[in-house]
């Protein structure tokens, strides 16, 4: 037997016994419970120091966005900073009619412009100013974010909450003496969310926006990709929303999204770290029980229809020249899940990824090129990813070019054992490390508890990888990497009319 | 699953049996009572000396079969020569990507990836790094390499290359984010454009870097009395201290002790500066000054001033700038102290362009409150609550504490500093963070740094009563292949140039020959580095003596028609005709200066000069300003290449070379069938001639007629 082969044999062997030693010794660290009301909840035991790490996971995100409103669960997520009905506000009975009053005034703004060409300018601006001091007055019962105020006084680090297509996530970090005050505040601002400084927090929304993706370059190109990618599907869209839609955002929206979304049933949480498992149930049946039961929310049932030609999207930009390529692939439920993950990584994996070698060190002609096996999410349909950054001098051409030569040899000769061994040894490792973070821990156990039904996957998914072979590897490559299905956007800048040599604005790329 | 699922339901209705939750009042947050925090074990780190001067960290972690470590190297871009920033950045990348005395940087990659493990090297403002990570089971083996990159870097040459492109790409990159840009600009001008603090890499400097530079860098700065290596991980100290003894024996190499860094040198920069980009919607704001260092008596009150003021959700920035006002997402303050050197207060925020004068007045607004009336005590003891009850987090995993005690020692602190620094805001008073704020911020020295499209900020930065500079964001071209150096016109220069001129013209065909040409057709196929590949232009272009220039290209959407005589001239594309604007009609004219036919009789034109100041070049000027240097092949004595510079695409003024290749006779003259265009020392286009007609009668009014 041949020197490599034998270590991947031997290697393979201790690792199987490494994995099964770290499940059963995690399993015995870790307890799980669900309350009447569907909410589900994972502990895991982790006393190195005296902290705690939460993590709320909502199984909803902006897929489910209603059109014409999206941006609605990321509004929301704003909304769970504002506070309830005893946190956040002076005077809550005064304050919860000067908000049911904005609601009034703008619904009859609302009418008046609902009129179109008829509608009266004058009474618009009447109302408009009507509006603006129905919520000044709401405002002035406010007490500016104590919410998250409260959780930083208590010594918490690490908050925030981000939403995805997929989902829709909130965390931080207390000490361990503190994990009350966890369940007082997670379970409360999630049981009497109130909506206050709704339409000040649009603008907000807006302006990150402006910054994450109306100035950023790449940003726009990727939402240029995907709304290419996808003609129906919700991945068609970046999770902040259209600006038209964000700045038609009412409060009934965001009520409505909370009561059909926010259910317990849809929510996991979390716990990693110095806590008692016992004590973390008798707290969880003290705030979260009286969260009432709802039923489950309605699943996407949009299927994109199948994509049958190869489709361009071109943005004209100032900056230096980016391309992004995506080609369909299946929801990360596909058999061939782990083999996307195994392209990848022989791909575009660290300094030995086929891309990495060939276009980066020596061609010379990336500075950067890489690849994601699912974008720009995985529960339904998505694409595998490709992107490049040419270097000076270079073009998004010659990149698309030298791209494609390697992907026809990928297709066409099978990877070598040496290579995919590495790839499962990586994985494996890079599981390892992620195990000694508590937020890192209860984000993982959370995730792979939604989307699979057992945060038992964060392990037994690497025998998964471990059984994928050079076999499947060619297989799905040739079966996914195929141009009708594949879609391609770049930037390009404008090029000065009149030069010598070439009147062309050069990078338009057009296919012949 | 599901039985986990019945357990836990019986669970709860035993519960609700007992207790109905319903009846049980929530508390209010403010009522819950929290036992002691327990205390944390903080661990010794163990501590050696090597014989050779490697001072050793040591701790050990068996939770995960994993091994870290760390070398922290004193060093850093503040040593990098003003001419050559840059060099410190390469260095540190070579020092893994060139591989080792016996392994190349490639075989590293897969010897490493085979086996999950890392070693990576790099060089920061003011410390260098040589990091390893492996599973338990592979450490001997990442030692090895871990200790062969550190002491026997191969630095090769093709890694230097690459280093190289990668950092030319990347400062062709640097204005692609606005974020980015405001952030840059802003260290740079508040510590000085021309200080090692403030410089920046730009293609010039890195082209004057070569290997030796790189070699001698290494060779100063990377010696065992300069390296303190941390190691963290399942394992035995005993055993890895010997393991480490034993493997880094044969490093003895001695310098003198490292200089102290540079001081910084800054002077006082008030005053906006905008730097313009169209493509955003927002103006991102940077403002502020210079700052201090943590161990400054006062740090303790100006960190919780900077909290007050803009410290996260609960300040004062954040409430009005975001909350109230909806101006922005992220708006922040921050005294940000260095260990060793003055840091940057720094207040910042990005926001719809509009709200940009508003937003800064907001800053100037609230600057002013802190300097002139005390923190309520409810913000101080908001302030104070939160670094005391998050006071744990600094502990919180066994690396933070390696970590901290390497910083510590390396930067002279005492081991206790982050105590002080605890009992430090613990006793911040309203008084301390006022007096504070009066003696180190200093509103009249504000530097602002805005980012964005001035036409589009409402009202106009002038009205904040402070002078308006703008930034030039432009990259300084690259450095390319060597600039003519200036003709020397000495008669002894003009003598030479003349008689090397004349044995060009012969063997080109002899000088009548070339006078006797009256007009010249071109037929070429032109292909350019820009293009799509396998997409080629054709082109013709028409020359009548002594200056009317005709040129058609055949592109696959249209025909481009460009016509001058040399004064003026138009251009016809599909979308119609239109006079050649100057900068097109510059480019033409420097195109007819350099017409291969007459340029070879230069020496018969009053109005230019010939003459030769290098062995083998004859370099040809005249009066309008236009210069070419050519190179003479020895052996044929025809013109090897051209060498001129040009106005670019960019609108600099660059340097271009032609190479001509394949001579054949036409019309009794050699000509070049195949001509290279670089620029910058990579090709820009090729051009194949694969026609030329000399003396077809062709006239002035053929070529002027417009399509």
């Amino acid at each position: 037997m041949s020197r490599p082969a034998k270590l991947h044999l031997l290697f393979l062997l201790a690792s199987c016994l490494a994995a099964a030693q770290d499940l059963k010794e995690f399993e015995k660290r870790v307890t799980e419970f669900t309350l009447a009301n569907g909410l589900h909840f994972i502990v895991l035991e982790r006393h190195q120091a005296p902290v705690v790490s939460f993590h709320t996971y909502v199984n909803a995100g902006s897929v489910d966005d209603p059109e014409g409103k999206t941006g609605l669960a990321h509004m929301f997520e704003h909304m769970a900073f504002k506070g309830t009905e005893t946190i956040g506000t002076k005077n809550w009975p005064e304050e919860k009619k000067a908000l049911a009053a904005i609601e009034e005034v703008y619904d009859r703004l609302e009418q008046e412009q609902r009129k179109g060409p008829r509608a009266d300018p004058a009474k618009i601006a009447a109302i408009e100013e009507e509006l603006k001091a129905a919520i000044e007055k709401a405002n002035s019962y406010v007490i500016p974010n104590q919410f998250p105020t409260i959780i930083e006084e208590n010594g918490g680090v690490g908050m925030n909450a981000g939403t995805s297509l997929d989902s829709t996530e909130y965390f931080y970090n207390l000490p361990a003496n503190r994990v009350e005050l966890w369940f007082l505040l997670e379970s409360q601002r999630f049981l009497h969310p109130v909506f206050r400084e709704f339409y000040k927090e649009r603008d907000v929304v807006m302006e990150e926006r402006r910054m994450r993706l109306e100035s950023d370059p790449q940003q726009k190109l990727i939402q240029c990709l995907l709304s290419s990618a996808f003609e129906a599907h919700p991945y068609r869209r970046l999770s902040v929303g259209w600006a038209s839609d964000i700045q038609s955002l009412r409060v009934r929206d965001a009520e409505q999204f909370y009561k059909t979304y926010y259910v317990p049933a849809n929510i996991t949480i979390g716990i990693v770290g110095d806590v008692d498992p016992k004590q973390a149930r008798a707290l969880a049946d003290k705030y979260f029980t009286r969260l009432p039961a709802r039923p489950l929310p309605p699943i996407i049932h949009t299927v994109e229809p199948p994509q049958e030609g190869p489709r361009l999207a071109q943005i004209q930009s100032a900056s230096q020249p980016f391309e992004v390529i995506g080609y369909k692939r299946p929801d990360q439920y596909d058999k061939d899940d782990p083999v996307f993950d195994v392209v990848s990584s022989l791909l575009a994996g660290g300094r030995t990824g086929i891309i990495y070698k060939d276009m980066v060190r020596d061609k010379q002609i990336s500075l950067a090129a890489g690849a994601s096996a699912s974008f720009p999410a995985a529960k339904y349909p998505n694409l595998f990813l490709f992107y490049v950054f040419p270097s000076l001098g270079h073009t998004v051409q010659d990149n698309e070019q030298a791209l494609s030569q390697l992907l026809e040899q990928f297709k066409n000769e099978k990877v070598d054992a040496e290579s995919l061994a590495r790839v499962k040894t990586k994985t494996r490792a890079s599981l390892i490390h992620r195990l000694d973070s508590n937020s890192g821990l209860a984000e993982l156990l959370t995730s792979f508890y939604v989307n699979y039904g057992d945060w038992r996957k964060v392990f037994t998914s690497l025998d998964d990888v471990d059984k994928v072979t050079a076999d499947d590897v060619q297989r799905v490559a040739r079966k996914y990497f195929v141009s009708n299905t594949r879609t391609t956007a770049f930037d390009f800048q404008p090029q000065p009319v009149g030069e010598k040599h070439a009147q062309t604005p050069a990078q338009t790329g057009e296919k012949q | 699953m599901r039985r986990t699922l019945t357990i836990a339901l019986l669970l709860a209705g035993t519960l609700r049996a007992q207790a109905p939750s319903a009846a049980v009042a929530i508390p209010s947050y403010k009522d819950l009572k929290y036992p002691q925090l327990k205390p944390i074990k903080i661990p010794d780190v163990a501590t050696f000396t090597l014989p050779n001067g490697i001072r050793l960290y040591l701790l050990e972690n068996h939770e995960l079969p994993l091994v870290r470590g760390s070398a922290l190297v004193r060093t850093g871009n503040l040593f990098d020569p003003a001419d050559k920033v840059g060099l410190a950045t390469m260095t540190g990348m070579v020092m893994r990507t060139g591989g080792t005395k016996d392994k190349s940087g490639d075989q590293l990659d897969v010897q490493l990836e085979n086996i999950a493990a890392s070693v990576e090297t790099g060089i920061d403002e003011s410390f260098g790094t040589a990091s390893f990570s492996c599973l338990k089971e592979n450490t001997d083996e990442v030692l090895g390499v871990f200790h062969d990159v550190l002491t026997t870097p191969g630095l090769r040459q093709d890694k230097i290359d690459l280093a190289k492109t990668e950092l030319r790409s990347s400062i062709s990159r640097r204005n692609d984010e606005p974020h980015a840009i405001a952030e840059r600009e802003f260290d740079s001008i508040v510590y000085g454009k021309d200080t090692p603090y403030g410089w920046q890499m730009e293609y010039a400097t890195l082209d004057r870097i070569a290997r030796p530079d790189v070699v001698q860098f290494y060779e100063r700065y990377f010696f065992p009395a300069n390296v303190m290596l941390a190691v963290i991980g399942d394992f035995s100290i005993t055993e890895m201290k010997a393991k480490l003894e034993n493997r880094f024996a044969d490093w003895t190499v001695k310098q003198p002790p490292v200089p102290p860094f540079p001081p910084v040198t800054a002077k006082p920069a008030p005053g906006i500066f905008v730097a313009t980009k169209t493509d955003v919607t927002q103006a991102f704001l940077t403002l502020g000054h210079l700052g201090g260092e943590l161990r400054d008596k006062d740090f303790p009150a100006l960190e919780e001033m900077a909290d007050i003021l803009g410290g996260g959700f609960h300040s004062r920035l954040f409430q009005r700038v975001r909350t109230q006002l909806g101006y922005a997402y992220d708006v922040s303050a921050a005294w940000a102290a260095n260990y060793d050197h003055p840091g940057l207060f720094e207040l910042s925020s990005s926001t719809k362009s509009a709200s940009a004068t508003a937003t800064i007045k907001v800053f100037q607004q609230e600057i002013e409150k802190i300097r002139t009336s005390e923190v309520a005590s409810e913000e101080l003891e908001s302030a104070k609550q939160r670094v005391a009850n998050s006071f744990v987090f600094n502990f919180d995993t066994l690396s933070k504490t390696l970590n901290r005690v390497l910083r510590y020692d390396y930067y002279g602190y005492p081991r206790d500093f982050i105590h002080q620094y605890q009992r430090g805001i613990e006793a911040v008073t309203r008084q301390d963070v006022m007096r504070a704020a009066r003696e180190r911020v200093n509103p009249k020295i504000l530097t602002v740094v805005a980012v964005g499209n001035p036409e589009e900020f409402g009202t106009p930065l002038a009205t904040l009563g402070l002078p308006v500079t703008s930034i030039d964001l432009t990259i300084p071209e690259p450095a390319s292949a060597p600039k003519p150096a200036p003709a020397k016109t000495d008669a002894a220069s003009i003598e030479r140039g003349k008689k090397l001129l004349e044995r060009v013209q012969q063997a080109a065909g002899g000088a009548d020959q070339l006078a006797a040409v009256k007009d010249v057709t071109e037929t070429l196929n032109l292909s350019m580095a820009t293009m799509a590949p396998g997409m080629k232009v054709t082109q013709t272009n028409i020359w009548v003596a002594p200056d009317q220039f005709r040129q058609e290209s055949q592109l696959p959407f249209g025909k481009i028609v460009v016509y001058s005589d040399g004064k003026s001239g138009w251009m016809s594309t599909p979308q119609g005709i239109r006079p050649l604007p100057p900068p097109q009609l510059q480019q033409v004219r420097e195109e007819l200066f350099r017409i291969y036919f007459s340029l070879l009789l230069s020496d018969r034109m009053a109005d230019r000069t010939v003459s030769s100041s290098e062995p083998g070049t004859i370099d040809i000027s005249d009066q309008a300003g236009n210069s070419v240097r050519l190179i003479i092949d020895g052996k044929t004595g025809l013109p090897a290449k051209e060498v001129y510079a040009s106005q670019q695409p960019t609108g600099q003024p660059g340097s271009m070379e032609e190479v001509f290749d394949e001579f054949e006779q036409a019309g009794g003259i050699k000509v070049p069938k195949k001509i290279t265009v670089n620029q910058a020392g990579k090709t820009f286009a090729e051009m194949t001639i694969t026609e030329y007609k000399i003396n077809s009668g062709i006239k002035n009014e053929d070529i002027s007629k417009k399509p």
